[in-house]
């Protein structure tokens, strides 16, 4: 075994066995599924009981048409809303939620309508109940025109758009295609990208501040190379970043087919017998739906798009992490760390927000350039991959995005050479610049 | 034989001048004293002896050849910062540090235990370097250093953070190492441990090599002729008598239960003429040169202020 297969080994056996690894590798991928499981099942357990409303209608139109709703009972009362507020005092309307009071003139002027709750009222009930309030002031409004068979023409006249899309790839076959799943596929790994990028980064470089703080480099460097050390430290990183992404898919995707399972059932039930409350996306099993069912379920996609969420997350966590490499070699301290961190952070976090564009045009100009340029290119290409991209744009941006990074680390190992030997002063980036001429 | 030759070794960095022009060599199985005041330039001229730069003039031979990359499983360098993972397993991490080495992991192991026996640690292998006192990481660091058995051991200041038992634990195992055909580099400020273990030293200052040899040697050589006479008898006797004779030092005396002088005499031809002479005034019970302590060496050189210093 070679001495950089010694360090990998080393910085690999370290970091899997710490506590906060093993943690972190467990929970991440709960939480994930927490995030998709907590709303289906909130959904599931959302009545928290009936909520009763008193409605004081002055008009004497709105409140026998209400229509219980949801959790909402509608109780019509012919009382005043002191009377209402008097009742619920001395015990008689105890369970009361709220009083719902309506204006003599609501048909002329519907915006005299007000909600008094005993407890914080909700987006939801607001709507629910300015909805059908609404919906009953349209129809009587409709009727005064006196047209013959009115609820048979509105019948007629209601109409639904179900678009399917189909995306033609370059051999001229077409194929469903769901750009919310191709949107929300761009953010997950966009984002994963950016997390992981700077997490193991900023372990790369708290490792060799340690290294360096504790002298234990003074050992080091008398039996291996700098540059070994630099490689074998990025490496062995990058594995622990691997280990624990293909642990959290695997669990993802385990947790991920139960969920699926044991959820599918009542959502498929939901969407069909409550239309309107439920999140966009999700009203029927519209094509959108099925088109993204499909795409998940097709092994090339998942393919194309895990394999270059990879290469791309290698590329560019190597790029990164010589850079932080450099620096912690630089700093004695990680608290020193913050200034030269600056020309590390300013690109990522510049990708995060071209990101937030690229997903709405995902081939404009922008979007291209920034997917080839190797400091932007592992967020913002990635976030693309879902779109589909030409061959020539993917190999172009990958070639560019290793080779920048075997220039960094040529780059990184110079200055990281000078660094580890130098305690006190921190250096300014002109000094940094300097170390790579240095010869040795 | 030589193991160890610097030849017109310089070294230069932005601004200043870290060695200039240094040579000496090494002889096979001595220990050998790199002294010098702090800043000097030892910390840089071993470095390049572990190859961790390079002069930029000069050369460095190892064993009669010029020193190659693999030449790093020949030394073992203890360096003067001490520094191990605080992390990690004892045993683990000397397990590492002996692979980095080239040490195959059972050879590492086999040996490792063997050391921990010797120095009485058998219990902390599995401890973490954290809860060790620095003194424990020490002997934990010394026992790395040398466990692959090499030709050449650089010390930097080997004894500093041990008790005065563990201190000579030390000697002795770097005594049997040298017994076992290993050659010292001893880098130290501490000049009485020079003159315990040392046979040979190079003195190096402001960036040059200002004073190489052999110990004895050296302290003979930079005997100023000044003795001590403990006698019995009237001393301001013997003072008066001696005018003219030798010069007498004023100072403390070392220790006597007698009367005591310190004289100085112009030259060697003319002590046994003093001898006679004082042993006719007085009844003398010892008589001996007092030479120099490596201190003083060490002291005098710095300052510029040795007689047949190289030029600075």
């Amino acid at each position: 075994m070679g001495k950089i297969g010694i360090i990998i080994q080393r910085e690999f056996n370290e970091r899997v066995r710490k506590k906060s690894f093993i943690l972190t590798t467990i929970l991440t991928p709960l939480l994930f599924i927490g995030i998709m499981v907590v709303p289906a099942l909130l959904m599931k357990l959302k009545t928290s009981g009936p909520k009763e409303i008193a409605v004081a209608d002055a008009s004497g139109i709105i409140a026998e048409q209400l229509s219980n709703e949801g959790q909402l009972r509608f109780l019509p009362k012919d009382a005043s809303l002191e009377e209402l507020k008097a009742q619920k005092n001395n015990g008689e309307l105890e369970n009361l939620f709220g009083i719902l009071v309506i204006g003599k003139e609501v048909m002329e002027n519907p915006r005299d309508v007000q909600l008094y709750t005993y407890e914080s009222s909700t987006l939801d009930i607001e709507n629910a109940i300015s909805q059908q309030i609404e919906k009953i002031i349209e129809e009587q409004k409709l009727k005064q025109y006196d047209i013959d068979s009115l609820p048979q023409i509105m019948a007629a006249v209601k109409t639904d758009v179900a678009l399917t899309a189909f995306r033609i790839d370059e051999n001229g076959n077409d194929k469903e295609s769901s750009s919310i799943l191709s949107m929300g596929l761009a953010y997950v790994f966009g984002f994963l990208i950016y997390m992981f990028v700077f997490i193991y980064g900023a372990m790369v470089m708290q490792g060799v501040v340690e290294e360096k703080s504790s002298k234990v480099l003074e050992i080091m460097v008398s039996s291996v190379r700098p540059y070994e050390l630099m490689m074998g430290k990025i490496i062995g990183i990058a594995t622990v970043a691997i280990t624990q992404f293909l642990i959290w898919m695997v669990v993802m995707f385990i947790g991920g087919s139960l969920a699926m399972q044991a959820f599918a059932g009542d959502l498929a039930a939901s969407a069909s017998t409550m239309p309107g409350a439920v999140p966009p996306g999700l009203e029927e099993v519209n094509p959108e739906t099925i088109a993204a069912i499909k795409s998940i379920t097709d092994i090339g996609f998942l393919v194309n798009i895990l394999g270059g969420f990879l290469v791309y997350f290698i590329g560019g966590y190597l790029l990164y992490a010589a850079m932080f490499a450099a620096i912690g070699s630089a700093v004695d301290n990680v608290a020193d760390t913050q200034q030269l961190q600056l020309p590390v952070t300013i690109p990522m976090i510049l990708a995060l927000i071209i990101m937030l564009n690229v997903m709405r045009d995902p081939h404009s100009s922008m979007a291209v350039w920034f997917s080839m340029i190797p400091l932007t290119s592992p967020i913002i290409m990635v976030a693309r991959l879902p779109y589909g991209v030409p061959i020539w744009q993917l190999v172009l941006s990958i070639t560019l995005l290793y080779a920048s990074f075997i220039f960094m680390v040529w780059v990184a190992g110079k200055i990281y050479r000078v660094g580890i030997f130098m305690y006190g002063k921190k250096p300014t980036f002109g000094e940094l610049l300097k170390w790579i001429r240095y010869k040795y | 034989m030589d193991i160890l030759k610097v030849e017109h070794v310089s070294k230069r960095y932005a601004g200043h001048t870290a060695l200039d022009d240094v040579s000496f060599s090494i002889p096979q199985g001595s220990i050998y004293g790199l002294l010098g005041p702090n800043g000097a330039g030892k910390t840089t001229l071993i470095r390049i002896i572990n190859r961790i730069t390079a002069p930029d003039q000069g050369k460095v031979w190892l064993d009669g050849r010029e020193i190659a990359p693999e030449d790093i499983y020949k030394i073992g360098y203890l360096p003067e910062e001490r520094g191990l993972y605080k992390k990690m397993r004892v045993g683990e991490q000397a397990l590492y540090f002996a692979m980095l080495k080239g040490l195959s992991r059972r050879e590492a192991t086999r040996r490792l235990k063997e050391w921990f026996v010797k120095f009485g640690i058998q219990g902390w292998w599995n401890k973490k370097v954290e809860e060790l006192s620095k003194g424990m990481a020490q002997k934990v660091q010394f026992i790395v250093t040398v466990l692959h058995e090499p030709k050449l051991l650089i010390l930097d200041e080997p004894f500093s953070g041990f008790d005065p038992i563990n201190a000579n634990l030390l000697k002795e195992e770097i005594l049997q190492l040298r017994d076992k055909g290993a050659t010292v580099i001893f880098s130290t400020h501490n000049m009485s441990s020079v003159e315990e273990i040392c046979d040979h030293i190079t003195l190096i200052n402001r960036s040059k090599n200002i004073l190489s040899g052999e110990v004895n040697d050296i302290r003979h050589r930079h005997g100023n002729n000044i003795f001590q006479v403990d006698f019995r008898g009237d001393r301001e006797k013997l003072r008066s008598a001696l005018e003219g004779q030798a010069m007498i030092l004023e100072g403390s005396e070392e220790d006597t239960i007698y009367n005591s002088l310190k004289i100085h005499i112009p030259s060697n031809a003319q002590v046994r003429e003093v001898i006679g002479f004082i042993n006719d005034q007085v009844e003398i019970r010892s008589f001996r040169e007092i030479i120099p302590s490596m201190n003083d060496i060490f002291i005098r050189a710095v300052a510029g202020n040795l007689a047949d210093q190289k030029e600075q």
